[in-house]
């Protein structure tokens, strides 16, 4: 099962033109693609403009509900202002997000790349070595390594990288190897171009499109995974916010405090659903057979 | 040598039947005087753990909750109350000088034992059992978790079934406190296996307790029921279970649906304290318990030596608000390690003050100089550390962060790292590799007041000692106390020097005291015999004693 | 097609060495240790517990360890938990019954509403309903799982009281309406996500199909239209179902942990999180190798399945 490899081969400009109309036309991903640049808008100005900073306790003022005079989304057990929180937990999270995003996307271009161009012996074991990565349960990898480190974001997002690259590596793989006998590849290679050359600079463009969704769909589940190593006890330290560890803390006070909960649950499904919104336009925006519809 | 006054004086309940037990055994069969007593056990309780017992043989490593079982399917020779006072359980009488039990110098044991008591598959239990068993915990091919004390006893004889011998080889005034927790295992179950340590007797136990072993569902439950042949007064339930429900809130949640009849270990958390008294049905009591909640500074650390420092960092603490406010006034304040309850606590330590500006001025005076960013720095050394516990734990978050923004007043600063519980608890918290710790520790075996484990300069692992002083705690007075108080089997004797030590640590601050623990435990309204006790690690120790209605 | 089994078991060894060497060291190497829980208890010494480590074999060297453990898997012996002696398949054994338990009712519920959905938005591509399907469908995927389980238990076992709070079953019932109520909840809220992950699946199966030749073909020839949708369409976007079915194998394990937490299931995912975090070696050891052995068997599965249905796949 690999990504429809037909349509890419046709040239390296496929952001022009149909395929950013067919985008254009997909209403969730561009309402998506608002929502996402909305949020990031909020995480990143939104603090400066709070009366509170994320770190300000005042235990005066703990659980207030949402619209609690200056508290526009109340308070955490703390006292804390939860916008305030939320915001920048919002810049952790979505950064974490993305940062994991673009490693284990490198990691899964090279590998994959390498493995599907060179095949024979040296392929073979890349493609063994991402096999045996999938094998390991994500839970045993997230925890095993958590074991190593100090929680910090920086940590955390290798962590989900190191364990989210493998599906990439296999989308490039195959995809290379579909690629690799074409015309266009062998009339570079009678051309005297390096391997280095044709790997990325004639095989990478044609699998972009392939590596973009993948990519997209991977910050979804960074957010997500970042959730839920808080929820197993691992994750990000306080008093730095996450939307995980927000929505982790809070789950003790669903019933006497249920904003506390609501409002990162409320964040991350926003996010994430964007996100995955954005891939699925992408797939059918870069999909050239829809075109025959 | 008894621990607290003149134990057999104040004859519990407990005594006097089980006096008048042993009268009827003298001459007429002794299950017959136990019928009378106990009305037909009926009715279950189900018990709520956050974590899952997993260890059945009590001598083998465990932790808390796995005494939990054992306190129900197994017996000590005699346990402790919840006054510190020792009670007979399979033996006769508690062995003290007054009654010829214990030689004055404390060598020579004799203890009498009960002769009506069988084992759940009914053989009848020995003086053998008690050779076997205290042979066991120092037997080289086992793993034993516990040999302090054990190790001394030398030359055990079988008297008769119901007598036993043996010497020590130097006093040791602990010890009645650490039999007080060593149950009595079958010879005939265990010692028939070929190796202890994988014996098929450590997952289906057999006891001498008021509940027999029926099934374990791993990762689920444990059901144990009625011993209608049990020596004592009770049981009274015909059924009871140990459920696992590894997540805190969900446990909380399935107290309040009646899924579970009681909420043992770690309770209900503090924050849900207040909702929980005003559930229909249901009862909260709140349960104290022996161990001590600190700030634990590692001595090791150049920012710690300095004892100025120690002492700012104790001023800067708000402990009424943490208590008052994170806490919800449950836990009780202490300055000591020992619980309140204890007759060995100190109640003339000097009381903790909250005071910021006597902190930064003892700081200023002891040389720490602000830096460009408020933190304060002496000879090259940051006033910067960092502060760990086992992750997970909500309310310690929100005080760690609470004590963060305190300190950073004094222009300390304090960095949270917190660790997975095995990580934590290893080498990172024994060799001394962290620098602050947030750690809530029972400091004594039952009633008894001994710290070696813990203050004796010769227990720091990281200095090459064994022990458990990972504070590095390096105090030749108090080496030289320990020592003392180790070898005194007078209470009154005893408590001056325990009382000496609390001064120093009081003083030295090696850790910064916060409060005694109270474990709020809620139980389905109805339910009796419920009996907090500082002196046992867990609160489901009596459950022979509880009813429902 | 022999050749082709023996060499990809071959090669599935290889992998299970190695995934076994890695887990090993990770394992082993990760900071604390089997014996940190017991740090705390009264009267404990780094003495005692060296003692502990050496009676248990755990100072030896580590690749004598690791050989002593491979040989011993090697003749039929997983080792024994550290935490309660119980032999490693027999623990897997008990656990694996909740999970398959949940896992099947679950798969049930997912696979029934996924496809009806998955084909509905098919054949009524960019209609309100494929709409709103896609919508809640990627909602579904994004809702942490364990905000989504406590909601449910607060809304249904608190607040309304129609089903128990979480358990496998009524401690001493077990009859199968027991159990039937307890699977209620935890199956409805894992099937959320993996409803959302078949419609999607199905959708697109469905939608490569539908614009094949050889479906205009039948409707050219004037088939009715659900003769083509149910006996040509659907039959042919199964195919991929069932390839994503055998993918879908591993997730056994750990797929359903955040389900078996909130409801209190005592299934695999659970004994997984259990043993790492006491770094019980022997079950974590003995879950990685059934969980990787079940990823390789899945994908072989998928692939043999796709190559006796579709006669164009050569297996090589």
């Amino acid at each position: 099962m690999t990504i429809a490899s037909d349509g890419q081969s046709v040239g390296t400009a496929w952001w022009r033109g149909r395929a950013l109309r067919r985008f254009a036309r997909h209403r969730l991903a561009v309402t998506g693609t608002l929502l996402i640049v909305l949020l990031t808008l909020a995480c990143v100005f939104g603090p400066l403009l709070l009366p509170y900073d994320e770190l300000h306790i005042d235990l005066r003022a703990r659980f207030s509900p949402p619209l609690t005079g200056d508290h526009y989304l109340g308070t955490d057990p703390l006292g804390r202002d939860l916008a305030a929180r939320l915001l920048m937990a919002g810049r952790v999270s979505l950064l974490v997000g993305f940062a994991a995003m673009l490693l284990s996307t490198l990691i899964g271009v090279v590998i994959g790349i390498i493995a599907g161009y060179r095949g024979g012996w040296l392929g073979n074991a890349l493609m063994r070595f991402t096999d045996a990565f999938l094998c390991f349960p994500q839970i045993f990898l997230l925890l095993a390594l958590a074991a190593f480190i100090k929680p910090d974001p920086l940590m955390i997002t290798i962590i989900i990288a190191a364990t989210s690259w493998m599906e990439i590596a296999r989308i490039v793989s195959a995809e290379i190897r579909s690629l690799r006998e074409r015309d266009f590849v062998l009339a570079a290679r009678m051309a005297g171009a390096s391997h280095r050359w044709i790997m990325f600079r004639e095989l990478l463009p044609n699998a972009i499109g392939a590596i973009i969704v993948a990519a997209t769909l991977t910050v979804a589940r960074a957010i997500l995974i970042e959730a839920y190593i808080s929820f197993l006890g691992y994750g990000i330290q306080p008093p730095l916010p996450s939307w995980g560890n927000m929505l982790n803390n809070a789950q003790q006070y669903l019933a006497s405090a249920p904003w506390l909960a609501i409002i990162p649950g409320i964040a991350i499904t926003l996010a994430v659903t964007s996100f995955n919104f954005i891939g699925d336009g992408l797939r059918d925006a870069l999909d050239a057979r829809s075109d025959l519809k | 040598m008894t621990v607290r006054k003149t134990p057999f004086l104040c004859l519990t309940r407990r005594g006097v039947m089980q006096l008048g037990i042993g009268a009827a055994a003298a001459g007429l069969l002794p299950t017959i005087a136990g019928q009378v007593l106990a009305a037909e056990p009926s009715g279950q309780v189900i018990v709520g753990f956050s974590q899952e017992p997993t260890v059945f043989n009590p001598h083998m490593l465990h932790i808390e909750v796995d005494e939990g079982i054992h306190w129900n399917v197994f017996d000590p020779l005699f346990g402790v109350d919840e006054n510190g006072t020792f009670f007979p359980a399979l033996a006769a009488e508690v062995p003290t000088v007054e009654n010829g039990g214990i030689s004055p110098d404390g060598l020579n044991w004799r203890v009498k034992l009960r002769d009506d008591v069988v084992w759940h598959d009914g053989t009848p239990f020995t003086a053998e059992d008690v050779k076997y068993t205290l042979e066991l915990l120092v037997d080289e091919n086992f793993r034993s978790a516990r040999r302090t004390g054990h190790e001394l006893i030398r030359n055990i004889e079988v008297v008769s079934p119901t007598e036993i011998t043996w010497e020590m080889t130097e006093p040791f005034a602990p010890y009645p406190s650490i039999l007080a927790w060593t149950f009595m295992v079958p010879k005939h179950a265990l010692g028939s296996a070929e190796d202890p340590n994988t014996a098929a007797f450590n997952q289906a136990p057999i006891g001498t307790g008021p509940f027999k072993w029926v099934e374990r569902v791993a990762g689920d439950y444990i059901l144990l029921e009625a011993n209608e042949n049990y020596w004592g007064e009770g049981p009274h339930l015909e059924r009871l279970i140990f459920k696992y429900i590894p997540d805190l809130t969900v446990l909380y949640t399935q107290f309040k649906t009646g899924d579970i009849d009681v909420i043992a270990l770690q309770g209900i958390t503090p924050d849900h304290y207040q909702e929980a008294t005003g559930l229909p049905g249901k009862e909260i009591v709140l349960a104290p318990s022996s161990a001590m909640e600190s700030i634990s500074l590692n001595m090791g650390r150049p920012q710690f030596q300095d004892p100025a420092v120690r002492q700012a960092l104790y001023l800067a603490l708000d402990k009424a608000t943490i208590i008052d406010a994170l806490y919800y006034g449950l836990p009780r304040p202490t300055e000591s390690y020992y619980p309140q309850e204890s007759f060995y606590y100190n109640k003339d330590l000097p009381k903790h003050e909250f005071n910021i500006e006597k902190a930064n001025q003892i700081l200023d005076e002891a040389g720490w100089a602000r830096g460009d960013d408020g933190i304060r720095e002496k000879d090259g050394v940051r006033l910067s550390f960092s502060n760990s516990t086992t992750a997970g734990n909500h309310v310690r978050e929100q005080m760690q962060q609470f004590v963060q923004q305190s300190f950073k007043e004094i222009g300390a600063e304090m960095t949270i790292e917190n660790l997975p519980p095995a990580v934590m608890w290893g080498d990172y918290w024994m060799l001394s590799q962290w620098d602050s710790v947030v750690v809530g520790i029972n400091f004594t075996t039952g009633p008894d007041p001994d710290t070696s484990d813990y203050f004796k300069s010769t227990g720091i692992n990281a200095q090459g000692g064994s022990g458990q002083n990972t504070w590095q705690i390096n105090n030749p007075e108090v080496d030289a106390l320990l020592e003392k108080g180790g070898k005194l089997f007078v209470p009154e004797e005893r408590k001056e020097v325990y009382d000496r030590i609390q001064e120093i640590m009081r003083e030295d601050l090696p850790f910064l005291p916060i409060f005694q623990y109270a474990n709020v435990r809620g139980h389905q309204e109805g339910m009796e015999g419920y009996n907090p006790n500082v002196n046992v690690r867990i609160t489901t120790w009596n459950a022979k004693d509880w009813k429902v209605n | 097609m022999s050749r082709y089994l023996i060499h990809r078991f071959g090669q599935s060894l290889v992998l299970l060495i190695l995934v076994s060497l890695v887990g090993f060291m990770v394992l082993n190497l990760a900071p604390g240790g089997p014996l940190s829980q017991f740090a705390l208890t009264p009267g404990m010494s780094q003495a005692d517990l060296e003692r502990i480590a050496a009676q248990m074999g755990l100072d030896r060297p580590l690749p004598i360890q690791y050989l002593d453990w491979f040989w011993r898997l090697f003749v039929g012996d997983w080792g024994n938990s550290f935490r309660d002696g119980v032999p490693v398949l027999e623990v897997i054994g008990r656990h694996l019954f909740a999970t398959l338990l949940l896992m099947i009712s679950s798969t049930i519920i997912s696979v029934g509403i996924g496809t009806v959905v998955g084909v509905m938005g098919a054949t009524r591509r960019y209609s309100l309903f494929d709409y709103t399907a896609t919508v809640l469908a990627m909602v579904a995927l994004s809702i942490p799982t364990f905000w989504f389980g406590l909601v449910a238990i607060y809304t249904f076992a608190l607040d309304l009281g129609w089903l128990p709070a979480g358990n496998m079953y009524t401690i001493g019932d077990q009859s199968f309406a027991d159990y039937a109520t307890h699977l209620i909840m935890p199956s409805l809220v894992l099937a959320l996500v993996n409803v959302a992950i078949w419609s999607r699946y199905m959708r697109s199966a469905m939608l490569d199909v539908i614009d094949q030749d050889f479906i205009r073909t039948a409707r050219a020839k004037g088939l009715p239209r659900w003769r083509v949708l149910y006996l040509h369409v659907m039959r042919n976007a199964l195919l991929p179902m069932i390839t994503l079915a055998g993918l879908q194998l591993p997730t056994l394990l750990g797929g359903a942990l955040v389900t078996e937490t909130v409801f209190t299931w005592p299934g695999m995912g659970r004994l997984f999180l259990d043993s790492l975090g006491y770094q019980d070696y022997p079950v974590v050891m003995g879950l990685l190798m059934f969980s990787a052995m079940l990823v390789l068997v899945g994908n072989l599965l998928a692939d043999i399945l796709v190559a006796l249905a579709d006669p164009r796949v050569r297996l090589e």
